[in-house]
């Protein structure tokens, strides 16, 4: 629970440094290397507040998503270095982070270092939190502490993208268009999201979205023109604090997303939205929870927000994840 | 191609104009960039297309720079300077100029275009009025107007292909759905239920109906006279210097009374073209005075109708209300109006070239 407050005093980031563990005595290295043990943990999101697809000056066409951070869901990793002998992962599964962790090590050179992963964390996988993204940014970052080096926002995404094929972009500190399967940054959307009040929801509890198991939404080009106007919706919100025009490119991004992903009771939910006066919807786009954004000034907040959950639970829907950004 | 983009202009505290050197550079270059992505063509293909002027001055530049064979068959609103920088840009350029007995100078085009596309095996036909691609051409336009003004409450520009208007009014919807769309027409279009006869107007208004006109997209529509619009066109020069081309003014006579009529309303005005083309005519005092087209001022305001032919013979308005043709008219109006210009043209009415 210490991770879950600490969180909270977090206005804007996407990661931190936990206490980095002083660690079972120190190994040494011939060449100087000393290595420690490394402890990262990892903010994840709440589906995205945009997806889709553009064509870029030279008419390339590139895919990109803007996350919704949330400071609420997190994964922490631990690495223990070995000299020699593999790298093992805790728990068996999370094979993307026992991946990120062998590629960061390539990247230090020192491909033929070993060592204990362990992930924990609170993130249901398959739901759009960007589970694996967060296990993945959590553990390059706890190899480069445990090796003494240190790696840019940058880098962990190319690392991250390289491990799991399309990443989240909560890797930054900033607000970024992010190529998600190219590891790259597509245009800088500003220092930070303005501030929304968040009710998050999983539209489908039983569903598991395994991303790499879809095939990439295939957008028709007057979507991809349309785009456009999504990507210039979303950098001027933030640019000038737009919430309604905030929550109008998530909602029409979501709406986009329904003939590729639909989530169930997505009409009920955008109708439930709007009588509450949310400024929209936000969805995962690989994954089942949607994401209720509200104007944390709007001086009815509370009431709408009460109202919400009493509407939620009428639907059958009575797991509410409230968070902010 | 950067050089040819809107710039938003200002007008009043709740207008801004949308002036575009040569807007019709948008589709020529997503009609081309869409038919090279599908293999429809490749360098060196045949381009042929029908255009009054101003597509075919857009095809010219994109097919100049990505090395396609261009042919535009047109009319006599293709004058000698523009014909000039086609041919400059090495397009081949046939005018036609006897009008046909239904659907006027654009069936005649379209006649002889059939012509050419007979004789040359390979070529492809950009087709502006059913591609739908004029209308997808505007999602970088409709961005610019989000990414620069945020929410927009009414959108007002003239209708001849249906592409700018519906195009960037389909794409600004999906975001503000509530967006007003308001339309604009000439006298003797068959576009918006009149009844076809030659007009003295161009660059707005058909003959035909083109697919890709949505007739749904339109919540009001106004007719505009060929004086109208050109007095508009010297007092928006003068008011503003602006230098636009007779359907930028006739744009901004029905926007600047939306603007004045919806004080806290956002009201973009889109302005098609420069002026250059309408020296020796809109520009031209002698030309207008010996062409009836001389007019001292504007309506303040239009006359209201709830059909299309009660509009007239001033400046008028209507109330479409998202609705179809068919909804409107009936669903025989379309074969009516285009008949119509059967006789009218019999009568010996057609436009001299």
């Amino acid at each position: 629970m210490d991770n879950l407050s600490a969180s909270r005093s977090f206005s804007q980031f996407t990661l931190w440094r936990a206490q980095q563990v002083p660690a079972a005595p120190c190994v040494a290295l011939d060449t100087d290397l000393i290595l420690a043990t490394g402890t990262r943990t990892s903010i994840a999101q709440h589906g995205e507040l945009l997806q889709g697809q553009i064509q870029d000056h030279e008419h390339r066409y590139r895919r990109f998503l803007v996350s919704l951070p949330c400071a609420r869901l997190y994964s922490t990793v631990t690495f223990v270095p070995s000299l020699g002998g593999s790298l093992t992962v805790e728990p068996s599964h999370k094979i993307k982070a026992q991946r990120v962790v062998r590629l960061t090590l390539e990247r230090f050179g020192l491909p033929h270092l070993g060592g204990l992963i362990t992930v924990t964390g609170n993130i249901t996988e398959g739901k759009g939190y960007g589970s694996s993204t967060a296990d993945c940014v959590a553990g390059a970052l706890a190899v480069a502490d445990a090796v003494g080096g240190s790696l840019t926002e940058e880098e962990v995404a190319q690392l991250v993208v390289a491990a799991e094929i399309a990443s989240d972009n909560f890797m930054f500190n900033r607000v970024v268009l992010f190529a998600h399967r190219e590891g790259a940054v597509l245009a800088e959307l500003g220092s930070r999201l303005p501030k929304l009040e968040v009710l998050g929801i999983d539209t489908d509890v039983t569903g598991v979205v395994r991303t790499l198991e879809y095939p990439p939404a295939t957008y028709d080009w007057r979507q991809i023109q349309y785009f456009q106007t999504l990507v210039a919706g979303v950098e001027r919100a933030i640019r000038y604090r737009d919430l309604a025009l905030l929550g109008r490119v998530a909602t029409s991004s979501a709406i986009i997303n329904q003939r590729f992903l639909p989530k169930p009771m997505f009409s009920e939910l955008c109708r439930l939205a709007e009588c509450v006066n949310t400024v929209g919807v936000a969805v995962a786009h690989s994954g089942t929870v949607l994401s209720m954004l509200f104007d944390p000034s709007d001086p009815r907040l509370e009431i709408n927000i009460r109202q919400a959950y009493l509407d939620l639970e009428t639907l059958g829907i009575d797991n509410v994840l409230r968070f902010h950004t | 191609m950067g050089c040819y983009q809107a710039q938003l202009v200002p007008l009043e505290q709740n207008l801004v104009a949308a002036v575009f050197p040569l807007m019709k550079i948008y589709p020529a270059e997503f009609c081309l960039r869409q038919a090279r992505e599908a293999g429809w063509i490749e360098s060196q293909s045949l381009i042929v297309e029908s255009s009054s002027g101003n597509m075919a001055m857009g095809l010219a530049i994109v097919c100049s720079l990505r090395g396609y064979r261009l042919v535009i068959v047109s009319d006599y609103a293709c004058d000698p300077m523009l014909r000039r920088r086609l041919e400059d840009l090495g397009t081949r350029v046939e005018i036609v100029s006897i009008p046909a007995a239904t659907g006027g100078l654009q069936c005649a085009r379209l006649t002889r275009l059939e012509e050419i596309r007979a004789q040359e095996k390979d070529h492809w036909w950009v087709n502006q009025y059913d591609n739908p691609c004029n209308p997808g051409a505007y999602g970088s336009f409709a961005a610019q107007l989000v990414g620069s003004l945020g929410r927009v409450d009414c959108l007002v520009g003239t209708v001849g292909s249906g592409g700018s208007m519906c195009g960037t009014a389909t794409y600004l919807r999906n975001l503000y759905p509530e967006l007003k769309v308001v339309g604009v027409d000439t006298f003797g279009s068959v576009l918006f239920g009149q009844l076809d006869r030659p007009r003295k107007l161009r660059g707005l208004g058909n003959s035909i109906f083109p697919k890709n006109l949505d007739h749904t997209v339109f919540d009001e529509v106004h007719w505009v006279t060929a004086a109208e619009a050109f007095l508009a066109t010297r007092l928006l020069h003068r008011k503003t210097a602006l230098f636009c081309g007779p359907t930028s003014g006739a744009a901004w006579m029905v926007a600047s009374l939306w603007a004045r009529q919806h004080a806290s309303s956002k009201v973009v005005c889109i302005f098609p073209d420069d002026g250059y083309r309408y020296v020796d005519t809109v520009y031209d005092d002698s030309y207008l005075a010996s062409n009836d087209l001389y007019l001292q001022t504007l309506p303040t305001a239009p006359l209201e109708v709830d059909d299309p032919l009660a509009a007239g013979p001033v400046w008028s308005s209507m109330q479409w209300s998202r609705r179809s043709f068919d909804d409107v008219i009936g669903s025989q109006g379309k074969q009516i109006s285009q008949q119509f210009s059967k006789e009218t043209y019999d009568h010996g009415l057609a436009p001299s070239s």
